[in-house]
């Protein structure tokens, strides 16, 4: 374990002491995930691009530039979407942050052979296939199921339960599957705080919970980011779990987007939904790289 | 820390460990079945079906690749909507034969996507007369009707409070205490806003982009009524945390076969007839194939076995006579008693309704708030 | 903490750590009971050969008929294929990324690659799977498992990326930079110095790009093709028209399979790290 002094390699990754110069083999080594990237990602986003400010036919597309697509998307109706949008997403994030950040704290304080089998514990689930989960998780949200006979049994529901088809169905889902994907970089960072410092904090007087909440927690900052960008984000694209446990209600941008292409075959208006959401997202994900001086970094 | 410059050969060990998962899975696999992971040379005893997934009774299979050595490979699809977007796009190579809805025949007519089917190589005489030559595709110049179902309302009469027999009264149930709150509605555009379009005498084919928005807002604000848009569970309304429900017959059925106090009803004055057919796909690779297996499926047999297998009635003629004695809640599998198919009308897209259809659909959806 | 302060907080102090466990407790419970529960209705007879909520009986014969449901089994087959060539993929072509972002001389080229990273974490998914298809319409390229794999991987590159960057930068630069002035050149470094301590960070990359890629629905909605279904598009068309219990079997199968072969792995990784006395 490193002295508290040095944390990590020096923050700038410049010409350092040993002053080296881009060689062929740096180039190399960044150059084929560019070149892979390029041809199978960046390549069909441009196209995307493209077709958005072209016209639909039903199917196909009629290039050109028009900007009659983006005033559409940016429309009353979707204007809303999208809001409503950030909103679910902000707040499943915000839950399931909530429920991560105890869990990771329990596996970060345990010795190596406790904490892998803690870790594992977390994972396993995950292994096996989502959609039967979610299915799985349906059914036993669903009336008579047993989520029912269970909360009857320990009294703290009588009758029968109705939250399959609730927003609430949809939050249970969403802090589910994306649970484990929180706990891991809050881990990371809280894994990496340094024993010493705790120890210090509680020489010098300060509580349990001051210690957590004046040197834990403003430490554990840049893990709490990365785990907002990879919850929140993906679920300003979901689909599959406001479908299959919340009735369909109310509409999200990952459905609004898709049923462009998939109902409507207007691959223009989808394509210049798609872009600006592509948009917010990065400005949202600046902003937050902003306030938190990076993700992932342990500041020394 | 230290780092052993010593330990040679990590790369093999780790190439080992990554490869440890998935070799011995990929070999035991291809060593299970030869032939699964080989390019299969086209053209020569291969038949590659799209379709909706468990629409194939897996005994007819069997008993087709016995008779004539070839196995189907059936790839699924989950939409109509996904079938039209693979068969447009490269993705689509290589199918022989298609399984799509009555709605969308004319549209994959239309772009071309389809073969004309040479009925000199099949003989239809044993179909159902009914369900042959719609409006959905006259002559049946594309498609051969595989089996059909019906757009309907199941609901529990004491929860109601009475019967049903026309949309009007789906609409007016649905917004009774006891009973909101607990309605599912399509979550197909033409499906929810067809219902207040035929109340007004209206077409829901030839409806135009300010009729069907009109309508749509009956629906908009109905919404606050509704609880799911979603696939309907027939535990769902067994149960009763679904009293009222529109949805197909084969989904009806299962509910009341979970419930059998549940009711059925296609309401009045129209409703909608699905058929999903057969349909080639231009340009397959296995034309001849294709046909031999369509000749094979339309045996009145293995029409019989289809519906027995995925619930909905095969087109064949007479069929309810043929099924069982014992086949439980057997009217229902053909719609109810008394069905008349001419208060029945089948939806055929069309891309200058069919984005209101969708946006008013996602309006409706909304003002149900989440 | 002092001494004292131990013994005279002894119970209080220990409050936080019972309320930590149980939370816990209740996390893996939460995140158990959804496959315990499809593990367990894979036996649910259903009703009209659907999956029920109630238990209406108990049967086995959903395994044999998951087997004998060739559209069925040939998803799965599929899924295990694409999913190895991704993960294989993404570890490579991930760990370069990962490493380039961190060791790379040049601070622009670095951030470049920063950037790129986080593009691809926040496209939606439909959004890569629609420009993916249209893509090969336009350049016509025909569609293969390759081309599956193709477009999963900037989504699992992005994930082993991620974990690449967090473990070279924990590394100790000046090892590196030892090595480098007793003459070793950047491709020996990495093979001799580098890879031995991140084996540990790319084995985690390869199991997470291998399991996202058996699980992806939405690019794979897109480019399936006859020869190539994968398991998740499968069972999201079952939902259309009720799913049976045999996709359920066929999942608590690949489950069960997928776990014992982690298993088989995880042994044999302890057992090479334990060198002999001799070796040390």
């Amino acid at each position: 374990m490193p002295a508290v002094e040095t944390i990590g390699p020096r923050p700038s990754g410049g010409l350092s002491a040993g002053g080296v110069a881009p060689r062929a083999a740096d180039h190399f080594i960044a150059a084929v995930p560019t070149l892979w990237l390029a041809i199978f990602f960046l390549t069909p986003l441009g196209f995307t691009v493209v077709f958005s400010f072209g016209r639909s036919t039903f199917g196909g597309v009629e290039l050109g530039f028009t900007l009659d697509n983006y005033a559409t998307a940016l429309s009353g109706f979707y204007g809303v979407t999208f809001v409503r949008t950030v909103i679910f997403a902000a707040s499943a994030s915000a839950l399931c942050l909530a429920a991560a950040y105890p869990v990771a704290y329990f596996i970060a304080r345990h010795t190596a052979r406790r904490r892998t089998l803690a870790a594992l514990l977390i994972l396993i689930p995950y292994f096996s296939s989502f959609l039967i989960r979610v299915m799985a998780l349906h059914m036993l949200m669903s009336r008579g199921g047993a989520s029912e006979i269970v909360l009857n049994a320990l009294h703290l529901h009588a009758g029968p339960l109705d939250i399959l088809d609730t927003q609430t169905a949809v939050f249970i889902g969403m802090v589910y599957a994306y649970l484990p994907i929180a706990i891991v970089p809050l881990f990371v960072v809280l894994d990496r705080i340094p024993r010493p410092l705790i120890e210090a904090s509680r020489d010098l007087g300060a509580s349990r919970f001051k210690t957590f909440l004046f040197v834990t927690l403003p430490l554990s900052r840049p893990g709490i980011a990365t785990a907002v960008l990879l919850t929140a984000v993906p679920m300003l694209g979901e689909m599959v779990i406001p479908k299959l446990l919340g009735g369909s209600r109310g509409v999200l941008m990952g459905q609004a987007i898709a049923s462009q292409y998939l109902q409507s075959q207007n691959y223009p208006l989808g394509s210049a939904m798609a872009v600006l959401v592509l948009l917010a997202v990065a400005v949202i994900v600046l902003a937050l790289a902003r306030l938190t001086k990076g993700f992932d970094e342990v500041v020394a | 820390m230290t780092v052993d410059f010593r330990r040679r050969g990590i790369l093999s060990r780790r190439s080992v460990l990554g490869l440890l998962g998935a070799a011995p899975a990929t070999a035991a696999l291809s060593a299970a079945f030869p032939g699964a992971f080989r390019a299969e040379a086209a053209g020569s005893g291969q038949l590659n079906v799209y379709s909706w997934p468990d629409y194939f009774s897996t005994g007819n299979l069997e008993a087709y690749a016995k008779k004539s050595g070839v196995t189907p490979n059936i790839t699924t699809y989950d939409s109509n909507e996904t079938l039209f977007a693979k068969l447009n796009s490269p993705a689509g190579a290589g199918f022989d034969i298609v399984i799509p809805s009555s709605s969308w025949i004319k549209q994959l007519a239309d772009k071309g996507l389809l073969e004309e089917i040479d009925h000199s190589k099949l003989n239809l005489a044993s179909l159902d007369q009914d369900l042959l030559n719609r409006d959905y595709d006259p002559g049946n110049k594309y498609s051969i009707p595989k089996d059909w179902g019906l757009l309907g309302v199941v609901y529990d009469p004491e929860a109601v409070g009475g019967e049903i027999e026309t949309w009007e009264d789906f609409f007016k149930a649905g917004e009774k205490p006891g009973v909101s709150g607990k309605v599912r509605l399509s979550d197909t555009g033409w499906e929810t806003i067809g219902p207040e379009l035929w109340l007004q005498g209206k077409d829901w084919n030839t409806a135009t982009p300010d009729e069907i928005k009109a309508a749509g807002e009956r629906l908009k604000a109905f919404a606050k009524h509704v609880k799911s848009f979603s696939g309907l569970d027939p535990n769902q309304v067994a149960n009763g945390s679904i009293v009222l429900a529109q949805t197909n017959n084969g989904t009806a059925r299962a509910a009341i076969g979970l419930n059998p106090k549940l009711k059925w009803v296609v309401p009045g004055p129209f409703s909608e007839l699905w058929v999903d057919n057969y349909a080639i796909v231009k340009n397959a690779p296995n034309l001849d194939q294709a046909y031999d297996f369509l000749a094979y499926q339309l045996q009145p047999e293995v029409q019989l076995e289809e519906t027995q297998y995925i619930g909905f009635p095969a087109a064949l003629a007479g069929l309810k006579e043929k099924l069982p004695a014992d086949t439980k809640n057997v009217d229902i599998i053909f719609g109810g008693k008394d069905l008349d198919f001419k208060k029945l009308t089948s939806f055929v897209v069309n891309p200058e309704t069919v984005g209101t259809y969708l946006q008013v659909q996602a309006e409706i959806q909304a003002a149900a708030g989440g | 903490m002092s001494a004292e302060g131990a013994r005279i907080c002894d119970w209080r102090s220990r409050i936080p750590d019972a309320a930590l466990l149980i939370w816990y407790g209740i996390a893996v419970f939460f995140l158990f009971a959804p496959i315990v529960a499809a593990i367990v209705y894979s036996f649910n007879t259903g009703v009209v050969n659907k999956q029920t909520a109630t238990w209406t009986g108990w049967t086995l014969h959903w395994y044999p008929a998951a087997w004998y449901d060739l559209s069925l089994r040939r998803s799965v087959e599929q899924s295990f294929v694409v999913a190895f060539w991704t993960a294989l993929v993404s570890v490579v072509v991930g760990a370069a990324l990962g490493y380039a972002m961190v060791r790379h001389p040049a601070v622009a080229i670095r951030r470049l690659l920063a950037g790129l990273t986080y593009i691809l974490l926040i496209v939606p998914e439909s959004v890569i799977g629609v420009s993916l298809l249209l893509f090969y319409a336009v350049t016509r390229i025909p569609l293969s498992t390759a081309t599956l794999v193709a477009g999963i991987t900037p989504l699992t590159i992005a994930v082993v990326a991620l974990i690449m960057r967090a473990r070279v930068l924990t590394l100790d630069r000046r090892i590196e930079e030892a090595a480098a002035d007793l003459g070793s050149s950047r491709l020996t470094t990495i093979r001799l110095i580098i890879l031995p301590q991140v084996a540990p960070a790319l084995l985690a990359g390869a199991v997470m790009a291998y399991t996202f890629a058996f699980d992806n629905l939405v690019v794979s909605a897109f480019l399936t093709t006859p020869q190539v279904n994968t398991l998740p598009v499968y069972l999201y068309g079952s939902l259309q028209y009720g799913p049976s219990p045999a996709v359920y079997a066929a999942a608590s199968a690949v489950f069960v399979f997928t776990l014992v072969m982690l298993g088989i792995a995880g042994l044999i990784y302890r057992s090479s790290r334990r060198p002999p006395a001799a070796d040390a």
